[in-house]
């Protein structure tokens, strides 16, 4: 019974950072149709850059990740403007913009290593003693990993369901071309969802770091991201949420009760399953609710 | 000096080889309400595309309020006053009715985001009075009881108003209705056209219509013009009965007589 409570945590808590990083696929996926691979440049980034922000400039951790934070957003509203943008103006079919995202994502991921090198580091923020409850020992790191999470995603919701800018940004997800022509500057629209995105990653990728460590190659965990997506179903927020705690939770018992070695099979066997008996995605519907 | 709301000059758009519009000229004057008739396939959704500048022309000119808006962005151009209503209905199905008119207000948003999170006095009174606004312009095309029923489940009548209301909500001086009566049977029209005169008497726009049902457009025009395009070649421009005997008109409708 112990065991399987502190699994619970320890998923739930790995599941919200999944849930950050499904997040921004639907989001950018609802809005522009496609998949942008460079998030997962745009996470190893983040963290790396929280890394230096404490390693070499000094600050405190708090600090270091809002320093993380700006300069991610920074990288995703550029990544926007010099990539995605120019594309989508020439009308570019959107598996170009894939391939575009793939190419950002490579030369990040690279310039990255260059920089640091391919070593595994440790987060340099102080281990934390676990709390004890009835025996069972609860990760403080995951208490803050999952409370964060959900309270970025909570902003997030209240951003889009409570602000005129949301009601935007969900027009623009059911169709940009008419929300433009009812008042809604597409470029804005633009801007703010790869801010959202450079904020979700770079969170995800500090508290991805905390818990396991920081590598170049980090951002491959977003592919259980994707796949969280997936298994909610393409496009929506609370199905990403909802694929990413299954996943989370599904991981965290299997390497619990099983092994962690075959933590991986199950989670891609999982997908399969999943899509074999629910093609749109657990909560998708073909082409209906995205946001 | 013009007093033009509206100059569109010589406007001509191709689509590859085909000349989709050849050199149409509208002028409009403030609060005029004008009828834009043709078979299908004249251009006249592609006018409205033009205007709006969701297409761009192959050559011409469009000058709204005394300004050359080619070239800027749609919704800089629904900012500076012009909207639209759409033939097949674009609204944002999965959003409310509530919802989609209240998007329309959004064009000009008077306070900041930090000041929408933490709820400031200030934003909290924008948006109350936006909500009443909204629910004002819901009243007038009667869909107020429906405010908060999705945008899809509303009956094919009732998303023709809804639509309506949402161009509204931008704030328009220039108001496109493409076949506001699509669709619609005889009672509907009647009271579409009594919906569109209360819209345009009250809120005093500057309307043209794009529509098939001809005494929709010949009670809506009767004061003023008609416009008729054919094969995108303006056609002939004048009143109901000038229309209405015009033989060009009658044989770009009916096609030429037998000669026998």
């Amino acid at each position: 019974m112990e065991l399987f409570i502190q699994q619970l945590v320890s998923g739930i808590s790995i599941g919200a950072i999944y849930s950050l990083l499904a997040v921004g696929y639907a989001l950018v996926y609802s809005v522009y149709n496609f998949t942008n691979w460079a998030f997962d440049g745009f996470m190893a980034f983040g963290a790396f850059m929280a890394f230096t922000g404490i390693t070499s400039l000094f600050m405190p951790f708090w600090l270091a990740a809002l320093f993380s934070i700006i300069l991610t957003v920074i990288l995703s509203v550029g990544t926007e403007k010099l990539a995605y943008s120019p594309l989508r103006a020439r009308k570019a079919p959107r598996l170009f913009m894939m391939i575009s995202a793939m190419g950002v994502n490579l030369a990040t991921v690279n310039i990255i290593n260059l920089i640091y090198g391919g070593v595994f580091r440790k987060f340099p923020i102080d281990t934390l003693q676990p709390i004890f409850i009835k025996g069972v020992s609860i990760g403080r790191m995951d208490l803050m990993a999952g409370g964060i999470s959900f309270g970025v995603l909570a902003l997030l919701w209240v951003f889009l369901y409570r602000t005129k800018w949301g009601l935007g940004i969900r027009a623009s997800s059911i169709d940009i071309m008419t929300a433009s022509l009812m008042g809604i500057n597409n470029n804005a629209v633009a801007i703010v969802v790869f801010a959202v995105t450079g904020v979700l990653s770079s969170v995800a990728g500090v508290f991805y770091g905390i818990k396991y460590a920081v590598f170049p190659m980090m951002g491959i965990v977003t592919i259980k991201a994707m796949i969280a997506s997936i298994v909610g179903g393409l496009g929506s927020l609370p199905a990403a949420i909802l694929g990413s705690m299954i996943l989370g939770i599904l991981e965290t018992m299997v390497s619990g009760y099983i092994s962690s070695t075959y933590r991986d099979l199950f989670s891609f066997l999982f997908l399969i399953i999943i899509l074999l008996f629910f093609p749109n995605g657990l909560m998708g519907k073909s082409s209906g609710e995205k946001l | 000096m013009s007093s033009e709301i509206l100059n569109v000059k010589n406007l001509t758009v191709d689509f590859g080889g085909v000349r989709a519009v050849n050199n149409v000229s509208i002028q409009l004057e403030p609060g005029e309400f004008v009828g834009l008739i043709g078979p299908n396939g004249a251009g006249k959704t592609t006018i409205f595309n033009l205007i709006t500048n969701a297409i761009k022309p192959t050559a011409g000119e469009i000058n709204f309020k005394g300004k050359n808006i080619l070239g800027k962005s749609p919704d800089r151009i629904c900012q500076l006053g012009i909207s639209r209503t759409f033939q097949n209905i674009r609204l944002f199905p999965q959003m409310t009715a509530y919802e989609n008119v209240e998007l329309g207000f959004h064009s000009a948003p008077q306070y900041s985001l930090a000041e929408a999170f933490i709820r400031t006095p200030r934003a909290r009174r924008i948006e109350v009075d936006t909500r009443k606004k909204a629910m004002e312009l819901l009243e007038m095309v009667n869909l107020k009881e429906h405010s908060h029923a999705r945008a899809s489940s509303l009956p094919y009548g009732l998303q023709r108003r809804l639509e309506m209301a949402r161009a509204m909500a931008t704030n328009p001086e220039l108001l496109l209705l493409d076949e506001p009566a699509a669709g619609m049977n005889d009672d509907e029209c009647n009271d579409l056209i009594k919906l569109i005169r209360e819209i345009h008497t009250t809120m005093h726009y500057t309307m043209i219509m794009i529509e098939h049902h001809m005494n929709v457009v010949m009670d809506l025009c009767r004061d003023s013009r008609i416009y008729v395009l054919n094969l995108g070649s303006m056609l002939a421009v004048g009143t109901p009965t000038e229309i209405q005997s015009n033989p060009d008109v009658i044989r770009a409708y009916l096609g030429e007589p037998k000669n026998d």
